[in-house]
């Protein structure tokens, strides 16, 4: 048998080149996970497990609200109290389909007590007496006395009722009139009445009305929808920075006592926002601030129009040193809100909504005619009045400008025009009824509950969460929230949304996004270039031999075969 | 006094204008209530034909409940850090230029409040408890870093300041100190401090300045300088003091006034507000428009010399504006100052002060007793030496003339030096030569301290406090040191440069840079008394530059480049190696050899 060398061999060729030049880069890729592990930054071993639970629960089921609500029909003749309460739960139910949005409330319980003047009956959930303690009372004053003396005896009678605190009451009274006039308030506190003659299915609608759009929506009636929450800080902070700004200190200058303002009007609505945030106030005057846009003369109206359109060139931050909160460090949230005096050349200046339409100016004083407007663009910034003083013309007699101080009525007046505050601080109108409701703070610190808790997990989620704490007062407030003291659910949850960015903002995180992954893969590039050639090329080329040595083994053993 | 005189004509100049402008807090609750501000500007002829403006804004606002949140004129975020960081007293300065204090003076207030070393200065006393002075500081630096626009954040490390005791007198242990003489100063940081105005460069004596000329300017310093002051003993009674300085040396346009050309090389240059800022003080009713109580508005200017009787006639210049008032200094140069109340030229559209040099004059301005200067000394990249010379001057002169009957007249000098940690001074070697004679360093160092410099952590700081004899011509302080290696990402950016080393700061407390005026009993404006108030003589050395060794910055590079080339050789020579069939190549080479001798033995043969 003829054997051409070149074409064939009578051996198998040898493993061994083949498998010793495979150690080589193999035992790199051994070594590669220890060297990426030494590499790698350290990061602490976080709670992977309940994070990941907590907003799992967070998704699947939303935070619902214990809500307790109680109807008292006074003078009224309904067969079974059950049916009652069964009925004003469908209606409500009706009334207010999404109900599983977080932040609403979950299962509701309605306890119905009716007293019909000679007997008395109530469910078995009801906490009130029965007789009603004030029933008399409520329907004999009914009529007479103020809504102010109605709410207050209510709140008397009430206030013992439930241990904590958290039950909406609707008092029915029945005039028994059939033609007397229906009126129906909501309180101040967490109770509502209604009074005149009404039938017992109208009755039960507007009950199930009242609770499901003003106690569980915070919507009082005729109201438009309105924002649902309050700029927080990320760390529940914040700071309202009042500036009063003159646009022209030589034709007048204005002043005001804003610690006066301060104490007296924004004082009360500070403390009552409190478990929701962290509020300070502060103010300041500035001369000088001209706007940077421009306005027309419009001779039918007799003042200048500024276009709200131009609203971010109105406010001239190169020229209004606004900015200068060193008191909100980090992420508080700073709100603005201004005052602005246009100059003589532009009084009266009055600003145009986008439709056309000038800007409500439902608020005059004798001295002064202001207009107010609202920053809709710059929600999240704050807001700011153009305030026109009386007279615009500028007193060319005497040789010093006049002198003008804000008085507190006149900035409250500014505030209710347009309810500058009342737009951030959201719902609780404050200035418009001069204190505040209870129900609506209610329903503010559920609205925050929700936002906080579920920024929190969102938070955590996306840095795998670095603090234990956080989870615990996130839970803290879930189970508040569920057991119904919604203060100190506010409270926690502000502080888990707080140690969540807190945690965030933590030096070894930091260091973490700032070291990218091409970063190390530039570092250690050099070194893995030059020494793959000597390694890979050898596994190549000693691959490519050993193929070609079998393919001679082969063809021989085929030859062998023929012959 | 008699030396000076004999020095010839001694002129100064002044001028200044003040505006005040206070907003009541509350309606009826006292005076304390109050928000207060000024504004002066000051104008000085310098005997080297330029002219010194200092201008001096004051706010002053009640330490009340509502310091802090709510202001008129004060400005908010200034009283935030205040509060937040709870300073007693602070100053900041940026510099660009250098005093010169040999032709501009160094024996007076201005020049001892405001001539400060180049870049950026920063000292600030705290009311906190002393381990909490740091962590105030740290955050203080970052607050202004971002207030003013500067890299002030880098005062935050603790090699970077130190904690002096002797040298700033209100110290008392919560003092920190530190300095950035690289720090460049432009209408970026200038821009920030105007902000602090109530009505920032729109209205008043801020409208003048102007930009270009500022910059142009020989040196330029503004300064901010915040000071606690008690009325009473109740605490909530103090006042926090705001004093924001802007000093500019300027070379002034020469107004040609027609006289002798020949002259005019020897005369001083006339000079007008427009001609140095080319702008005016805009009297119009916009700049006093703010102002309601609006008290005395001044402009005073000064000039000294021996006749001081007639002003005016003999002096040798001509003011454009009568001055509303004329102070005399009486006590160290005798030069006058001309007072003019803005409000009084509220009528004429705008004030344009002039003056008009009639005939050559020439003039000396005082100089601190000693002066000072600094240098290094030695060579290569090892080892250096830095001396800190004092060279006497007339004042020293003048106290000899006074104490001639006591022979053993002593002046007290402090000097304070800090350097940075790789520069590792050897206390040890500190020699003190008087007179160019060396000294034992006992006899004329009163007290000493010294905290050594510890790597990475903090710097170096040596106080001394010397007691010279009042006839001394010089004396020169000797230190030597090792220059020491920095980490790789220690270096700044253009490291070959050098590394400064802070000014020392020479004072001189046993002498007073105040000024007296003649007439003590008229009302004082801030400015006025600013420049009566008594302070000690301080003036600052040059910054020095220090080679230091600086590595091949591209070593590290280079070092994983060849640790990778010695890794790929021997990685495939290795495998070379491994993969050798010897056998089969000694096959090959026969196989070769037989194939040559084939054809060499047969030419023409092809080998199939």
């Amino acid at each position: 048998m003829e054997l051409d060398p070149k074409t064939m061999r009578t051996t198998k060729p040898g493993i061994k080149p083949v498998i010793l030049t495979l150690i080589v880069p193999f035992s790199f890729i051994l070594g590669f996970p220890l060297l990426w592990k030494s590499v790698e930054i350290y990061r602490s071993p976080l709670p992977f497990c309940g994070i990941e639970a907590f907003s799992s629960q967070l998704d699947s089921k939303p935070l619902h609200f214990r809500c307790q609500f109680q109807a008292m029909f006074l003078g009224f003749n309904f067969t079974a109290s059950n049916d009652v309460a069964e009925a004003i739960i469908n209606k409500m139910s009706l009334l207010n389909p999404n109900s599983s949005q977080c932040g609403n409330c979950g299962a509701y319980e309605v306890s119905v007590v009716i007293d019909s003047g000679t007997s008395c009956m109530r469910t078995e959930n009801s906490k009130a007496q029965c007789p009603f303690k004030c029933g008399e009372e409520v329907a004999f004053f009914g009529g007479k006395l103020s809504d102010e003396n109605v709410d207050e005896l209510l709140r008397g009678c009430l206030g013992n009722v439930d241990g904590g605190g958290n039950v909406y009451s609707v008092v029915v009274v029945n005039g028994g009139d059939k033609e007397a006039e229906v009126r129906a308030v909501v309180g101040k506190y967490r109770h509502a009445w209604i009074l005149g003659g009404v039938l017992e299915e109208k009755a039960l609608s507007r009950v199930a009305e009242i609770f499901a759009k003003v106690f569980m929506n915070g919507r009082s009636e005729g109201d438009s929808i309105r924002a649902k929450f309050m700029p927080v800080g990320a760390d529940g902070r914040i700071v309202l920075s009042f500036s009063l700004l003159n646009a022209e200190p030589r034709d007048w200058i204005y002043d005001w006592n804003f610690r006066e303002i301060d104490e007296i009007l924004l004082q009360p609505v500070i403390q009552s926002l409190q478990p929701i945030a962290n509020i300070t106030v502060e103010s300041q005057v500035l001369y000088h601030t001209q706007k940077s846009s421009f306005s027309y003369w419009d001779e039918v109206l007799g003042s200048h129009i500024s276009s709200t359109k131009d609203l971010p060139f109105f406010v001239d931050s190169n020229e209004w040193h606004l900015d200068t909160s060193v008191a909100a460090g980090g992420r508080s949230k700073v709100l603005q809100l201004l005052v602005y005096i246009p100059s003589a050349k532009e009084c009266p200046l009055q600003l145009e909504l986008p439709n056309g339409d000038l800007s409500n100016t439902n608020g005059f004083i004798s001295r002064v005619i202001h207009l107010a407007f609202k920053f809709s663009l710059l929600n999240m910034w704050g807001g700011g009045v153009v305030w026109n003083p009386q007279s615009c013309i500028k007193d060319l007699e005497s040789k010093d400008p006049p002198r003008h101080m804000i008085s507190t009525q006149v900035f409250l007046s500014l505030m209710n025009c347009h309810c500058l505050v009342t737009r951030q601080l959201n719902e609780v109108s404050v200035f418009h009824r001069d204190s505040h409701n209870v129900w609506e703070l209610d329903v503010l610190s559920q609205n925050h509950v929700c936002l906080n808790l579920y920024s929190c997990a969102a938070t955590l989620g996306s840095l795998s969460r670095l603090v234990m704490i956080s989870l615990e007062a996130a839970k803290f407030a879930q189970s508040n929230a569920s057991a119904g003291i919604y203060d100190a659910s506010a409270v926690s949850s502000r502080q888990a949304r707080a140690l969540a960015e807190d945690s965030f903002f933590h030096p070894s995180v930091m260091s973490i996004s700032y070291y990218s992954y091409w970063h190390s893969v530039s570092i250690y590039a050099p070194y893995f270039l030059l020494v793959i050639k000597p390694v890979i090329l050898p596994v190549l080329s000693e691959w490519k031999r050993y193929k070609q040595e079998n393919m001679k083994f082969v063809a021989w053993k085929a030859k062998a075969k023929v012959t | 006094m008699a030396l000076l005189s004999r020095k010839g004509t001694l002129f100064m100049l002044f001028l200044f204008s003040i505006f005040l402008l206070s907003a009541s807090a509350s309606n009826g609750s006292g005076e304390e209530e109050e928000e207060e501000f000024w504004e002066e500007l000051l104008l000085k002829p310098l005997p080297d034909r330029k002219v010194l403006s200092h201008f001096h804004f004051q706010n002053e606002a009640p330490l009340s409940d509502s310091f802090a949140r709510h202001h008129h004129l004060f400005p908010k975020s200034i009283a935030q850090l205040v509060k937040k960081f709870h300073i007693k007293a602070m100053e900041l300065s940026f510099t660009q230029g250098r005093w010169n204090y040999e032709r501009w003076g160094g024996f007076d207030p201005i020049s001892s409040h405001n001539a400060k070393p180049p870049g950026v200065e920063l000292w600030a006393v705290f009311d906190v408890p002393p381990h909490q002075v740091d962590a105030s500081w740290k955050d203080l630096t970052h607050a202004l870093s971002g207030l003013f626009c500067a890299s002030i954040n880098f005062l935050e490390s603790s090699t970077t300041y130190s904690a002096p005791k002797w040298t700033f007198q209100s110290a008392l242990g919560s003092l920190r100190y530190g300095t950035l003489p690289r720090e460049a100063v432009c209408t970026e940081n200038l821009t920030p401090w105007l902000k602090l105005l109530p009505c920032r460069d729109k209205a008043g004596l801020s409208a003048l300045m102007d930009r270009p000329s500022i910059y142009k300017s020989f040196y330029h310093s503004q300064r901010l300088h915040l000071t606690q002051a008690k009325t009473g003993a109740d605490p909530k009674n103090s006042r926090v003091v705001l004093e924001q300085t802007l000093t500019v040396v300027l070379q002034p346009n020469i107004l040609t006034g027609g006289t002798n050309y020949v002259s005019e090389a020897k005369m001083q240059p006339s000079w007008s507000l427009s001609s140095i800022f080319g702008r005016k003080i805009n009297v119009e009713r916009g700049l006093v428009t703010q102002l309601e109580n609006l008290q005395s508005s001044t402009a005073t200017f000064a000039a000294n010399g021996t006749n001081l009787d007639d002003f005016g006639r003999n002096v040798g210049f001509e003011l454009s504006v009568n001055p509303d008032r004329v102070l005399k200094e009486v006590e160290k140069s005798s030069s006058i100052l001309y007072e003019y109340p803005i409000k009084v030229h509220k009528d004429s559209e705008q004030f344009d002060l002039g003056i008009t040099w009639k005939h050559p004059v020439i003039w000396s301005t005082p100089h601190a007793p000693l002066y000072a200067s600094r240098f290094l000394m030695g060579s290569g990249n090892e080892r250096g030496a830095i001396a800190i010379c004092m060279k006497s001057t007339e004042s020293t002169q003048g106290l000899v003339a006074a104490n001639y009957v006591d022979q053993r007249c002593n002046f007290q000098v402090n000097v304070l030096q800090i350097v940075p940690w790789y520069i590792k001074v050897y206390y040890h070697t500190l020699q003190l030569f008087v007179d160019e004679k060396p000294q034992v360093l006992t006899d004329f160092v009163e007290r000493m301290r010294v905290s050594p410099s510890e790597d990475k952590v903090s710097p170096g700081l040596m106080e001394l406090v010397l007691k010279l004899p009042c006839e001394v011509k010089s004396a020169v302080l000797n230190i030597e040191f090792d220059k020491g290696f920095l980490h790789i990402d220690e270096y700044p950016p253009d490291a070959n440069q050098g590394f400064d080393i802070p000014s020392a700061i020479i004072s001189f407390p046993d002498f007073n840079a105040g000024l007296q005026f003649s007439d003590n009993s008229i009302s004082k404006t801030p400015m006025l008394s600013k420049l009566q108030e008594r302070s000690p003589v301080i003036s600052y050395t040059e910054v020095l530059l220090v080679p230091l060794t600086t590595p091949d910055f591209s070593m590290p590079y280079n070092v994983i480049t060849i640790t990778c080339t010695v890794f790929a050789l021997y990685f495939g020579s290795l495998l070379n190696a491994l993969r050798r069939r010897v056998g089969e190549e000694e096959r090959c080479l026969n196989d070769k050899g037989n194939t040559q001798l084939f054809q060499f033995l047969h030419p023409k043969t092809q080998v199939t």
